[in-house]
């Protein structure tokens, strides 16, 4: 009982974060049709900001700004710089694009930095534990799910109640539609990419809580977990990307758990039967759990 | 006959468009090589086998349109099949003792160890292919991403079969690049000759159009799983001679970057042409060496140039170009242009089918709304039925629904006596009705010539029974000869209709369904639109229902006019009963109390 409550504390940690980088992946695919395999960027972004802002002396009390500003940043940024300028390009080229931007990254924190770790002191309570009921908690755990929590509830509630949340909900329906009403793509595309950001930055604070490093590649092994659980989700569903995050944090993490004790000597493709599981699902529900029909007229 | 002798001439046409290929690239690497040095000869290898490579994804995702990240894990795959059986026994019995599938006992020379790579890897790949292919939208890719990790995972895991992480080492090398060179050629050859076959244009309507070519009757199951299977052979053959070329094998040669590697030659060269293929290759292998020199092999960081050689790269390619540098300027279409030659016409004469069209009580829900509520109509054959009515009436739900592409909660649709109610649009399409869309789908990237050709191929096999009049006489028909080797995709609007309303005809359907077809005319387009509509059914004896707003053109083409409002019919009848019809013009200028 105490692993199995372990294990599911555990899986919605990791799956959170999921979940945060998903709805950004998925937001940016509701406005635009682009999948971003640039997004993962802005955690290094992210990580490299409080990296030098350590070096210079800041405290963890302001880690928190630094990261999601610079997140929010460079989100900006990357539509400014490229797919503003692809905006009305296949989704293939879009993708591609992303896919440039992420090389680019990688290529300029190793040029300018170093392509070797750059590790920064971890706040002091983060391992800290605590029980209740007899079952040990890390510290960590219930922050990482008190502010995913959070930061969800503000997402719901801009989409739900502000002029802007509308617009891109609206755009993400049908954008010409949206245009016509008088939605300004310009401004909606760029406050989409700058609530992406935030999103990612959110998530960056709570990866980098755990593991205070930047490594040039850090964000790519997230970013694909992300794309995978915004496309389990169903691509340009909000509340698919959070499910879809969840679902494989946990699934990741039960499977760790429990396929040693189903099959022995199984533990060492625990990944690979996650991926199988993918795989399937994928064959079954091409369009994910939350299928997203676009205004698409024929 | 015939057909014997076009596959003569496709076979000598992609062998010379391959052979030219080669020889340029080859000039290239002789004057690089002469220069002297075994590292020249060893770059030259690595390029010819991403050559393969590339190739391979071409067939697939050029053609197909669909991204795969997955390739690198059959490559893989090929390259281990190659080392398990390649390696003399001795050798096999120190490195692998536990080896399964009684291989300890099996050795195979070059040859036969990479048929062997090619057989094993098109049967996982094939299998693996049906879930691929069977996805739409972004499926697949992710589908492929995973079957990336789970190989890597396993030859990193399954120790007994591939001595995990470390590789194996003893694959007996050939000598000299020479093998390599004659599979950089057979790869090329492969890859020419599907984009000239039947299935391997179908896959290519279906990257054009994903709803608009299984509208014509191109399956998109059989058109991907084709493409998927070829490259797998392709991808072998790369990943064989790779591993035979550097005598070892291990995990970090097949990772998701150097997957991207490859797609970054494909994608910067052009991937719908195997020219592209090749400039991309020679262009990101040189590029790639070049910046990889620039580093200082003294500090760690000399793989960072290649990062931003390769990120630049794509990021200018795809703001200004793309299409990729060569887009489709394919040498091999090029020579396909060249050797075109106009089939003999037909000299039977067109006579309209015998099935009458019927589409009853049909019944669509959206949610709450409710978009027809028992509407139908009745086509007879050779016979031109307008529907009108105000916007929202349910005219092009009632079309999606006879056409397959909205499923209805109520009613029938036959033609003839056959029951099309519940059936898939590429059935439909086959059994004889042939649509235009309201938002123009063509096939953009191709010419317009080859827009109508793809239709009659599916018509060869599934309408053969009818009058099938080829390509030029149809575009001469739809007043577009003149063009006929212009992208359709650069053509003007008016234009553009009427080379859907070709392509739909050359389906030789029984009826001809026609969504808007003068939207965005001028009055003078739309009467001209008259004249094409009536030639072009005439031409392949072919009924008509068409949905427009332009009352004048309805009135002047149709026999007969069903008008709907909010999903029922508000009248029917010849075009001067439903002018004088009261109901009429209320539901279009509002009350007239």
């Amino acid at each position: 009982m105490t692993k199995l409550i372990q294990t599911i504390v555990d899986g919605l940690g990791v799956g959170s974060t999921y979940a945060l980088l998903a709805l950004g992946i998925s937001l940016i695919f509701g406005v635009m049709h682009l999948v971003n395999f640039a997004h993962g960027e802005l955690i290094t972004v992210g990580a490299y900001a409080s990296y030098f802002f350590f070096l210079h002396g800041g405290s963890w009390w302001w880690m928190p700004f630094v990261i999601i500003g610079s997140a929010v940043l460079a989100s900006v940024a990357t539509e400014l710089v490229a797919f503003r300028w692809v905006r009305n390009a296949s989704p293939f080229t879009l993708l591609l694009t992303s896919f440039a931007l992420e090389r680019l990254s990688h290529a300029l924190w190793q040029i300018f930095v170093s392509p070797k770790q750059r590790a920064f002191p971890k706040p002091a309570w983060v391992f800290n534990q605590f029980k209740v009921a007899g079952v040990s908690f890390e510290v960590m755990d219930v922050v990482t799910i008190a502010v995913t929590a959070a930061t969800l509830a503000l997402t719901a509630v801009v989409f739900k109640r502000t002029l802007f949340g509308i617009s891109v909900r609206g755009a993400a329906e049908d954008f010409d539609a949206a245009r016509l009403m008088g939605v300004r793509a310009n401004r909606v595309i760029s406050g989409a990419f700058a609530f992406a950001g935030l999103l990612a930055g959110v998530a960056a604070c709570l990866i980098l809580m755990r593991s205070p490093a930047a490594e040039p590649s850090m964000g790519s092994d997230w970013l694909l977990k992300a794309v995978i659980a915004a496309v389990i989700g169903g691509l340009g569903s909000f509340t698919g990307a959070v499910v879809g995050g969840l679902v494989l944090g946990l699934l990741e993490t039960i499977t760790r758990a429990y396929l040693p004790e189903l099959a022995v000597g199984w533990d060492k493709f625990s990944t690979a039967v996650v991926f199988v599981l993918i795989a399937v699902f994928f064959v079954i529900r091409p369009d994910g759990v939350f299928k997203v029909s676009h205004a698409e007229r024929v | 006959m015939s057909g014997v002798n076009a596959g003569l001439l496709r076979l000598t046409r992609s062998t010379l468009a391959s052979a030219a290929l080669v020889a340029i690239v080859a000039a290239l690497a002789m004057a690089y090589t002469s220069g002297g040095g075994a590292s020249r000869d060893s770059l030259i290898a690595e390029m010819l086998s991403n050559f393969i490579l590339v190739l391979g994804m071409q067939v697939f995702i050029g053609n197909t349109g669909v991204l795969s990240f997955g390739h690198m894990a059959f490559a893989q795959i090929a390259a281990y099949a190659t080392a398990v059986v390649g390696i003399p026994l001795a050798a096999k019995a120190k490195a692998l003792p536990d080896i399964p599938f009684g291989l300890d006992s099996v050795h195979y020379g070059p040859l036969g160890a990479t048929v062997f790579a090619i057989v094993v890897t098109i049967i996982i790949g094939g299998i693996f292919g049906i879930a691929v292919s069977r996805a739409s939208g972004l499926a697949p890719t992710m589908i492929t991403l995973a079957a990336l990790f789970v190989v890597e995972q396993l030859v990193k895991n399954w120790k007994e079969l591939t001595r995990g992480a470390g590789g194996l080492s003893g694959i007996p090398r050939l000598e000299g690049n020479g093998w390599l060179w004659v599979g950089a050629f057979i790869a090329l050859v492969v890859a020419h000759l599907f984009q000239e076959t039947r299935i391997g244009r179908f896959a290519i309507a279906t990257r054009e159009d994903e709803l608009a070519a299984p509208a014509l009757g191109i399956r998109l199951f059989s058109a991907r799983w084709a493409a998927w299977v070829v490259s797998m052979g392709l991808i072998a053959l790369g990943g064989s001679l790779r591993a035979q070329s550097l005598g070892s094998v291990n995990p970090k040669q097949f990772t998701l970057d150097s997957g991207i590697l490859i797609l970054v030659m494909l994608v910067v060269g052009g991937m719908r042409c195997v020219s592209g293929a090749v400039l991309g290759t020679v262009l990101i292998t040189a590029g790639n060496e070049l910046f990889r020199q620039l580093g200082d092999p003294q500090r760690l960081d000399i793989e960072r140039f290649p990062d931003l050689f390769l990120g630049g790269t794509m990021l200018l390619v795809m703001l200004l170009r793309p299409g990729g540098l060569l887009g489709d300027r394919d040498l091999a279409g090029w020579l396909r242009r060249r050797t075109y030659r106009r089939p003999p016409p037909t000299g039977e004469e067109p006579r309209a089918g015998s099935n009458t069209l019927v589409a009853a009580e049909i019944e669509v829900h959206f949610g709450g709304f409710v978009a027809l509520d028992g509407a139908g109509v009745t086509v007879r054959p050779g016979e031109v039925v307008g529907l009108i009515g105000p916007n929202g009436a349910g005219k092009t739900t009632l079309f999606n629904v006879i056409t397959g592409i909205v499923l209805e909660q109520g009613g029938r649709v036959t033609l003839g006596d056959r029951e099309l109610t519940d059936a898939k649009p590429v059935d439909i399409a086959r059994a004889g009705l042939a649509r235009t869309f309201q938002n123009l789908r063509l096939f953009k990237n191709l010419s317009v010539r080859e827009n109508v050709a793809l239709t009659e191929l599916v018509a060869a096999r599934h309408r053969s029974h009818r009058v099938r009049p080829d390509a030029d006489t149809l575009l001469a028909d739809a007043g577009l000869t003149e063009w006929a080797d212009r992208q359709a995709g650069t053509l003007d609007y008016g234009n553009q209709r009427r080379l859907e309303l070709a392509r739909a005809a050359a389906l030789a359907p029984d009826f001809l369904l026609l969504d808007e077809p003068t939207s965005g005319m001028s009055d003078q387009e739309s009467q001209a639109m008259v004249e094409s509509v009536r030639s072009v059914a005439t031409r392949v004896g072919a009924g008509v229902l068409v949905i427009d707003h332009d009352l004048g053109f309805i009135t002047r083409i149709s026999d007969h006019i069903v008008v709907l409002n909010e999903g029922r019919i508000l009248a029917e009848g010849t075009p001067a009963a439903v002018r004088a019809n009261p109901l009429v013009a209320e539901a279009y200028l509002g009350s007239s109390a």
